[in-house]
């Protein structure tokens, strides 16, 4: 084995930094106590910016270590570096929100900081049991964000039901890993790609293997029908978690799903395929149909979610670089207008106390035109109208898909898009059209307003030169073709 | 032979204390089968040759977290037939697919075939001929090729103790603490005053 | 000159929108009706290089993306068509805009309306000059979302509001069948790029291809789709419950986008697919059907109304049946001649009807008007150029084109053609019949408004009317002008010659015209196809004696029931309608098509809706108060009781189904179903 050197820790430089600075901070915060919370949430987001500095820095040409545990190639580092803008932008948007619903603690941005790590070490496992791990220390730190307003038994609940389901899930990883292991003799992502690329024809077992250990992370990005928890957890946590939760997880979920598939098991693809297809009509169809009924903004935003993933699940079942590419770039528009739709929602303050229906956003038009206008544009992206972005992203899913041959996928995707836009279209009506109600507390953090505006700017200059983004998007999923 | 039947033995023990955990009315038999099951699964462990694992789901397991298990639920008077009503509506279809998937399992494994160079390829196998024992072998793996997972092991540890502290721990008013540095730092001037009592006029 | 055509309402649009506070009111009216006028004039310019010159042209300003074989450009593109449509949307907005100044002089956001129609033009014109499916379907997303905002402008209307939603809903269906038909298209041709498009053709005419296990025709197919997504937009049978209700919106935009331009985007759409859908005769005989039926019911539905803008807006509809039908039968140029009069005659209608709404203190029900011809003198007569266009009286402009579309409904000598003809025919009875009914019961009889509206009656300002007489122009000579160029250069009226010289208004429709090489294959060039066989424009010009005067006939006597009933025989008309009272319930409830769809697709997307969310929006905690106990234990309790509610079981429980289902199906497809 190689010694540690620096270059065999070079590749996981910004992850070793953000490990140091969070038992730092962790040290710092027990010093300052709770009252410290808002100078360690900001240190945090330093953290995010200096490990995505870091990345940045490093050469993203496909180097691996810790024994090819770790890989960091285009794909892995363009969504990290996603990833940390996401964990950056979730803790800009919650710090104002802790001392508003006095859940001021300094442990909060740490445990944002923990989770944020293990994605960061899930998109870049190269082996099972590192997967595991980066899973776990996600989830964990998950569980508690969920749970954190401990004095409310709605988020209580929310956390035990995350926690319980999630332990589920994470049964399943293992066993579907060990069946897999069983099969190849190996946890290796390049060995098990090898060993399935020489024997064509796999055992059944392995196949039921990697059932489970899609259904697990199908559980993570919450496709339907292993979704149940997401509506009830985002209702129930505080709502800067489910900004959490909604804005950055879904991101690194779908890019380790992207690189199991699309890396070990990309030979017998026509298995997993399947799979997947399945599971994104699913998605569509449950999401775009039970939207309809909610009345809790948060609980529509989770449906929401779920239908997004469902588009997403379109591009990962094409099975081919463009549809990769495609997925790269709608979660990429995914996570910055749902950033942009929760600096709304935690802007819905009223007397100090936190609203959440869809009601309360009644004559928001008069009240506060441009919050009202803003948010229209980012629900109307949502809804895939163009000109904004989020039509670009399900126009290159579909586009993925048709010239996959997926004709029928395509086709249930529109559909449901014309569902899905008559529960964004109600949000719209409810603010421009009905009776106004009291206006929302006027002090917003200017953190928000920033991530607010930058949303609504990337949503609507989109158009303009979108082949930038989806160029890089391109090159970033042309690395999983390579090796 | 004597291996074979041991494993038979341990194996149905395995499963009827498993059958047991679920099935028993009284939490704390549920409980102590538990046990009976980690003790079973360790000697299996032993048979298999990883007498490592086998000592340490009887050190951990059965010393430490059973043993809480049976704290809590001795101190939480919960009514698991209550519990249970909520569960018993899913339990005939719960038993098809249950039985389904055990079928379909037995097919699995039955049928089992493993890549042809899946052999070659274990991920960290001991040599046949090695004098290493168990502990050794994992010892020199755990800090050298699982270098990663080990410390990823530990961050995840943190975070479950930051979360345990952070979901229970809370301040309470009126509660009185050792105050070690207070105590210490107490000085004879805080804690007396001398006082001239004149006689005659009491305290 | 081709990017100020189609960015100066934009800029127009940015400037009002950005900056209005700024500039006040006064300043975007100016800044939005200059940017509009200029477009509208270097449209005519362009419309005469393009046509005189023939010099076509694509200008591709950027790549815009490109993901595997999928390419897309930005491009613009001048031929033809698009110089005609750049035409009629520009000279209609650009007298739109003006009239707005007056129109919407009362209201507290003039700026922000100016701004909205301004936004409305320019992704019209995006529509129009677009070189691929890619970008038309902005440009046809961005009139959708334009026309939502103009819709519900008066958003203290609560019906304006619904109107809004459910136009932007319904027309999503439409749209569906648009992107699908774009995705059929890139999966066929390779491409989205009009001109690739239409070079193959020709070659794909036979293709099939397999979906959910039917072999489709893979022409028919995308024509189809296409025609869905036109549909939607153009308010035909089926989806145009949409339409009638957006009359909710201010007037000027009822007369923009719900007459002249955004409801005729489908007819263009399916013009500028000639190519493919000459290679797709079943979905000309489906389009030639619907179109048909909607000039029809539409028409039956507009003679029950009573608001006077409904009234139009159905005939509108019908119109567009009209044109529909007149694709199927591979008149395209006929079409498109009648997209042109009618942009004109039908806005000054809507504009003519704002004017009488606007003197009649916004009341739109004509029961409530009556007898103020003499008040309003101008928009009474321009009420009647309007009318008399749209009724195809002869000579003026809607004459030429309703005739040439049912001359050739006529010479395409099919069962379908046949069928859209004689509806035709009913409907121009009809359309004559109620047009007149308008007239009538708005200006004429007894005066039925409260006396106070009545004082308050006035003409509308100059600045209202001069825009009413520009399309009023167009409306006289559009039809005689323009009838070689886009439909043939056989005439068979040659006494309308010495009519030219009335209104020395110098409009640009009256630019002389060469009319030497006037005529329809000269004009079109290559920017519509039609198959020699399908040519029933040319065959129109020989059909019988009577299929040419026919119409003219129909319309005399519809205008002459509608003076028996309304204004000679008062009272007749609630017998008539008592009379045939069933038929009078189904026309006047519009053919229960909202209601159908209420029952059949809204109240079912809601149940299933509820299904899915398992517990919707019930609270998560029920009875479970703070009791004030935190004790771990207490809490504990608190969290297990709720494993009791069922929710976390059902939950674990439904996740263990669907891994089941998974594996049970992935093992019998390997095991059994023999992979």
């Amino acid at each position: 084995m190689s010694s540690l050197s620096l270059a065999y820790l070079m590749p996981a430089l910004p992850e070793i930094f953000m490990a140091l600075s969070g038992l730092g901070l962790l040290v710092v915060g027990v010093f300052l106590g709770n009252g410290g919370t808002r100078t360690i949430s900001w240190s945090v987001a330093v953290s995010f910016a200096v490990a995505a500095l870091l990345l940045l820095g490093l050469d993203w040409d496909r180097i691996e270590t810790f024994n090819g545990m770790f890989v960091l190639d285009r794909f892995t580092g363009f969504m990290k570096l996603f990833v940390l803008v996401g964990l950056i932008t979730s803790v800009m948007i919650s710090v104002r929100f802790l001392y508003q619903v006095q859940i001021a603690r300094f442990e909060y941005p740490v445990l944002m900081l923990f989770a944020g790590l293990g994605m960061m070490i899930m998109i870049s496992a190269n082996n099972m049991l590192v997967l595991y791990m980066g899973l776990e220390l996600q989830s964990l730190a998950l569980y508690v964000l969920a749970a954190f307003r401990r004095d409310q038994n709605r988020a209580a609940e929310a956390g035990i039901k995350y926690f319980i389901l999630g332990a589920l899930a994470s049964g399943m990883l293992l066993f579907g890993t060990s069946m897999i292991y069983g099969y190849t003799g190996s946890i290796d992502f390049d060995v098990i790609g090898q060993t399935l690329a020489n024997n064509p024809v796999a055992d059944t077992g392995l196949i039921v293997g990697l059932v489970f250990v899609l259904v697990s992370m199908a559980f993570k990005v919450s496709a339907v029908p292993f979704h149940m928890w997401t509506p009830d957890v985002y209702e129930g946590a505080p709502t800067s978690v489910t900004a959490f939760f909604a804005i950055v997880p879904k991101l690194a979920a779908m890019a380790i799903l992207v690189r199991v598939l699309y890396g070990p098991f990309m030979s017998i693809s026509a298995d997993w395929q399947q799979i997947i297809w399945f599971m994104a009509a699913a998605s569509l169809i449950v999401s775009s149909f039970a939207g309809l009924a909610q009345k809790n903004i948060k609980r529509l935003m989770a449906y929401s979610s779920i239908g997004n993933m469902g588009y997403a699940l379109i591009g990962v079942a094409a099975g081919t670089q463009v549809g990769v590419g495609a997925v790269v770039l709608y979660m990429i528009i995914y996570m910055i207008m749902t950033a942009g739709v929760f600096s709304v929602i935690l802007m819905m303050r009223r007397n100090g106390i936190g609203a959440e229906d869809i009601e309360d956003l009644s004559g928001l038009s008069t009240n506060s035109p441009l919050l009202a206008a803003a948010l229209a544009i980012l629900l109307f992206s949502m809804a895939g109208i163009p000109p904004m972005a989020g039509f670009f992203g399900k126009l290159l899913i579909f586009n993925a898909a048709v010239s996959a041959g997926m004709f029928n996928l395509a086709v249930l995707g529109v559909l449901a898009s014309v569902v899905a836009a008559f529960y964004y279209l109600r949000i719209i009506k409810v603010m421009y059209f009905d009776e106004a109600v009291d206006p929302f507390d006027q002090q917003i953090a200017f953190s928000k307003r920033a991530v607010l505006l930058l949303s609504v700017l990337f949503i609507t200059l989109f158009i303009l030169k979108p082949d930038a983004l989806i160029a890089t998007s391109m090159s970033a999923a042309a690395a999983l073709f390579t090796g | 032979m004597i291996t074979s039947l041991a494993f038979y033995l341990f194996a149905s023990i395995l499963v009827l204390s498993a059958l047991m955990v679920i099935t028993a009315r009284n939490p704390v038999h549920s409980v102590l089968f538990l046990i009976l099951g980690f003790f079973n699964a360790a000697g299996l462990f032993v048979l298999l040759g990883a007498e490592f694992i086998a000592m340490i789901l009887v050190i951990v397991y059965v010393g430490a977290v059973a043993v809480l298990f049976l704290f809590v639920v001795m101190m939480l008077d919960i009514s698991f037939s209550d519990l249970r009503k909520g569960a018993m509506q899913y339990v005939p279809m719960g038993l098809v697919i249950g039985a389904v998937l055990l079928l379909e399992f037995f097919t699995l494994f039955g049928a089992w075939q493993f890549a042809p160079e899946a052999m070659g390829q274990v991920s960290a196998p001991i040599a046949a001929d090695s004098e290493l024992t168990n502990t050794e072998a994992l010892g020199q793996l755990v800090y050298t090729k699982y270098f990663l997972p080990f410390q990823l092991a530990g961050l995840i540890l943190l975070v479950a103790m930051i979360g345990a502290i952070v979901l229970t721990h809370r301040q309470r008013s009126g509660v009185y603490k050792q105050r070690v540095a207070e105590q210490f730092a107490r000085k004879r001037e805080d804690a007396m005053e001398v006082r001239k009592v004149s006689s005659g006029s009491g305290a | 000159m081709e990017l100020i055509i189609v960015f100066a309402p934009l800029l127009a649009f940015l400037t009002a929108g950005l900056f209005g506070k700024q500039i006040g009111d006064a300043g975007a009216q100016f800044v939005t009706c200059a940017g509009v006028i200029i477009a509208a004039f270097f449209s005519v310019v362009m419309f005469m290089d393009v046509v005189f010159d023939g010099d076509t042209r694509v200008i591709t300003l950027a790549t815009w993306m490109s993901s595997g074989d999928f390419q897309v450009n930005w491009a613009l593109r001048f031929d033809q068509l698009t110089a005609v449509m750049l035409c009629v949307i520009n000279i209609v907005s650009a007298c739109v805009h003006v009239y707005s100044i007056g129109y919407m002089s009362h209201d507290k956001a003039k700026g922000r309306f100016m701004a909205y129609l301004s936004l409305f033009t320019f992704a019209m014109l995006m529509l129009v000059t677009s070189d691929n499916l890619v970008q038309l379907f902005f440009g046809w997303e961005g009139v959708g979302l334009a026309s939502y905002l103009l819709i519900g402008f008066w958003n203290h209307k609560d019906s304006a509001n619904k109107a809004a939603v459910k136009a932007f809903i319904v027309n999503r269906v439409g749209d569906f069948g648009l992107a699908l038909g774009i995705m059929a298209t890139f999966v066929v041709f390779g491409t989205v790029q009009f001109d690739a498009i239409f070079e193959q053709a020709e070659e794909m005419s036979a293709l099939t291809f397999d979906f959910l296990g039917f072999e489709l025709h893979a022409l028919t197919t995308i024509s189809l789709l296409l025609f869905m997504g036109a549909v939607g937009k153009s308010a035909q049978l089926g989806l145009h419950t949409w339409l009638p209700d957006a009359m909710e919106g201010p007037t000027p935009v009822s007369a923009l986008s719900h007459a002249a331009t955004m409801v005729t985007a489908g007819v263009f759409l399916l013009a500028r697919f000639s190519p493919v859908f000459e290679y797709a005769p079943f979905a000309l005989e489906v389009v030639t059907v619907v179109g048909a039926c909607t000039a029809f019911v539409a028409a039956t539905i507009g003679l029950t109304q009573f608001d006077i803008k409904r009234v139009i807006a159905y005939s509108t509809m019908s119109q567009l049946g009209y044109m529909f039908f007149a694709i199927g039968v591979s008149a395209y140029g006929a079409a498109i001649f009648h997209l042109m009069t009618h942009a004109f005659f039908k806005a000054l209608l809507f504009l003519g009807a704002g004017s009488v709404i606007h003197a009649m203190s916004d009341e739109q029900d004509m029961r409530k008007m009556g007898s103020i011809w003499k008040e309003i003198p101008y928009t009474y007569v321009m009420m009647w150029i309007g009318s008399l266009a749209l009724a195809g009286m002869p000579f003026f402009a809607g004459y030429f084109s309703k005739d040439i579309i049912l001359e050739a409904a006529f010479a395409a000598d099919s069962k379908v053609g046949m069928f859209a003809f004689w509806m035709g025919i009913a409907a121009a009875l009809m359309t004559a019949f109620y047009s007149w009914r308008l007239i009538l019961m708005t200006f004429h009889g007894k005066p039925r408004a409260s006396k106070k509206v009545m004082d308050h009656l006035h003409e509308s300002p100059s600045v209202m009317i001069s825009p009413l007489v520009v399309l009023a122009t167009g409306a006289l000579f559009a039809g005689y002008v323009f009838y070689g160029g886009f439909v043939g250069s056989a005439h068979h009226d040659t006494e309308v010659h010495h009519e030219v010289t009335a209104l020395g208004d110098s409009h640009v429709e009256e630019e002389p015209v060469d009319t030497f090489k006037w005529d329809k294959e000269h004009f079109w060039g290559e920017a519509i196809k039609v198959l020699p066989e399908n040519d029933t424009v040319e065959a129109a010009h020989s059909v019988p004696f009577w299929v040419k005067k026919l119409p003219i006939v129909v319309g005399l006597v519809g205008i002459f029931f509608a003076y028996v009933v309304y204004l000679w025989r008062e009272g007749l008309a609630v017998k008539i309608a008592a009379a045939f009272a069933p038929l009078h319930r189904l026309f006047f409830n519009k053919w229960y098509f909202d209601e159908l769809y209420d029952r059949i697709f809204v109240t079912k997307a809601w149940s299933l809706g509820r299904f899915f969310s398992v517990r919707g929006d019930r609270k998560t905690i029920d009875g479970f108060g703070p009791d004030g106990i935190s004790s771990l234990s207490m809490r504990m309790g608190g969290v297990f009781s709720k494993f009791q509610s069922g929710f976390l079981f059902q939950y674990a429980f439904i996740m263990i189904i669907g891994l089941f289902a998974l594996v049970t199906w992935l093992m019998y497809r390997i095991t059994l179903g023999g992979y």
